[in-house]
């Protein structure tokens, strides 16, 4: 039996290492374009930042490979999948026979089409390289646009800050965390921020980016001009690009294998071609919650799934339980924050309690559906997420409990017999 | 495999556990000394109407922290069962993922360092130090199949047992 992985990142690092655990002998071979081991994405703002040094970001020892005996081919571009011969095709048109393939190449940066977006000090930050570029760039810099105002966008924002850098945030939609937030929680952390010293301007799109004419360039202006959509123009000799991820399903396109915005699996990480698994951030999977099939492009989610895909290659049929799609913890200067579920709904069929206290960084909002907890956000007090969290996942009726859930005290004592 | 049990009842909430953990966490291994130095406790003695609840980590079969780690911190020992985000070859930022993945909420914040906080269940010392402070008998060390089947895994699952 061989095992082909095709990323190695969280999914494919945690598929690899559940593989090796349950099958001793079979071959295991990764392939990887990046020439460098597993590290964590999540780290880079922290190597932005200048706080972990390269090595600091792997998430495994030097001798993970060698000690789980898995072949890596790192370094190398699949070119794609040749379903029919259970084959996986290299750009340098060298053939990787396959038994049970896993698809876990993640997802790329998206560049919104804007005309100018593109080119000298323009970057994304999805992987190590573009870290490194940043960085470069960044040498001579003095300002720094960051075009969205999600997590990636605030991550870096706040990592450049720190570096010295002025920083403006642009964001299309009037609040920023759109995707997790609701506007009361987004408020407390764009003022803690704020605070700090960086710019934001919301519900403003950018037009248009416009390089410096030559009469500009020749008296050492380098910045590049970004203008909003109402004419607001802006300076930058950096523009970071975080409006979000395309996932890496190029490889596999001409295989007839079923592709939305991203791989879809069924709860076994199957794809809809045989012995073909998909995971992380390149997969769709069905939310719990909402029921809605969707990418979730985050790393807990993409590390239990290639978990998942691991015993399923390996013959031991298990289920993907599901995951909450939407959640994610931040933390940029000081006020931690954690959204789990539906945190913004709308209609008359969710009850919504909340205590908002914006002068103490205080917020806690849960979102009750039938009795059910659905979702959450806690701003300033994160210590009982987990705990929230587990009656989300479980679906459990919160009725015993509605009257004491919001007590800042709540906690599992409330729960144990 | 040695797993620290918990029986509610007999839990009065004297907070002596509290006490020897952070003692045995600090460097002057003296509960003075953890005052001094601002150790905190990683055991917490919950309550709720009444009822007192110690709760540290459960060190679990399938641990969903060690998954939620995004900075590869948190791993499970194979041999000893414990989780921990220390001494593991890769350092926590503070990143809060595994508090956010913990059902039972028994990850904290460290309150002085950007890290997570949580039993490590004393593997520096033979019995950690919350049972052997433990006058009332509400922590014990046992190998886990005398008592896992009894009391403790109902209690401990009447809420998480859904989810796998």
């Amino acid at each position: 039996m061989r095992y082909v992985l095709i990323g190695n990142s969280a999914a494919g690092v945690w598929a690899a290492q559940i593989l090796r655990s349950l099958d001793k002998e079979s071959e295991i071979i990764m392939i990887a374009q990046e020439a460098v081991p597993a590290y964590s994405r999540c780290l880079l703002p922290e190597y932005l930042a200048g706080l972990k040094k390269k090595e600091d970001l792997y998430i495994r020892s030097h001798d993970f490979y060698k000690n789980n005996n898995i072949q890596t081919l790192f370094g190398q571009r699949v070119d794609t999948v040749d379903a029919y011969k259970k084959e996986v095709i290299l750009q340098d048109n060298n053939r990787i026979a396959y038994d049970k393939l896993l698809i876990a190449t993640g997802a790329s940066s998206f560049f919104p089409p804007v005309p100018g977006l593109e080119g000298n000090g323009v970057f994304g930050l999805r992987n190590l390289e573009d870290a490194q570029n940043i960085l470069d760039a960044c040498r001579n810099a003095r300002r720094i646009v960051v075009v969205g105002g999600g997590f990636v966008g605030l991550e870096a924002a706040y990592a450049l800050y720190k570096r010295g850098h002025e920083v403006t945030v642009v964001e299309k939609l009037s609040q920023i965390l759109p995707q997790q937030f609701d506007e009361k929680a987004a408020q407390i952390l764009q003022a803690d921020m704020q605070a700090e010293g960086i710019r934001f301007i919301l519900g403003q799109g950018i037009k248009e980016v416009v390089s410096p004419g030559l009469w500009s360039r020749l008296f050492g202006d380098k910045g590049k001009g970004v203008i909003l959509e109402d004419g607001q123009r802006l300076k930058a000799e950096v523009i970071i690009v975080a409006a979000g991820i395309r996932a890496n399903t190029d490889l596999v396109k001409d295989t007839g294998m079923k592709i939305t915005r991203g791989i879809p699996v069924n709860d076994y990480m199957e794809t809809s071609i045989p012995d073909i698994y998909a995971a992380g951030d390149v997969a769709e999977t069905r939310d719990i919650v909402t029921g809605e099939v969707g990418l979730t492009p985050i790393w807990p989610n993409a590390a239990a799934q290639g978990q998942i895909a691991a015993y399923n290659m390996a013959g031991q049929k298990k289920a993907y339980g599901g995951l909450i799609g939407m959640q994610n913890a931040v933390e940029f200067r000081e006020v931690p924050a954690i959204a789990l579920g539906i945190t913004r709904p709308s209609g008359d069929a969710y009850q919504v309690l909340s205590d908002y206290v914006p002068q103490k960084n205080y917020y806690k909002k849960l979102v009750v559906q039938d009795n059910k907890l659905v979702g959450m956000i806690l701003v300033g007090d994160i210590n009982q997420a987990g705990f929230y969290g587990a009656f989300i996942k479980s679906k459990k009726d919160i009725s015993p409990y509605l009257q004491d859930i919001m007590r800042k005290d709540f906690s599992y004592a409330y729960a144990s017999n | 495999m040695r797993q620290i049990m918990i029986d509610v009842h007999r839990c009065n909430g004297c907070l002596t556990c509290t006490l020897a953990c952070a003692s045995a966490h600090s460097l002057s291994q003296s509960i003075v000394g953890a005052m001094q130095e601002k150790t905190p406790s990683r055991i917490q003695v919950l309550s709720a109407k009444g009822k007192v609840v110690p709760l540290m980590c459960r060190h679990c079969e399938e641990p969903a922290c060690v998954v939620a780690c995004m900075s590869g911190a948190m791993k499970k020992d194979s041999k000893t069962g414990v989780v921990t985000n220390e001494g593991t070859g890769q350092s926590c930022v503070g990143c809060w993922m595994c508090i956010m993945a913990c059902p039972y909420g028994a990850i904290k914040q460290h309150p002085t360092e950007k890290t997570a906080l949580k039993c490590d269940r004393c593997s520096h010392r033979e019995v950690p130090a919350c049972v052997e402070a433990c006058h009332e008998k509400a922590l014990s060390f046992v190998e886990v199949n005398e008592y896992a089947n009894k009391r403790e895994k109902k209690a401990a699952a009447s809420l998480v047992d859904e989810q796998g």
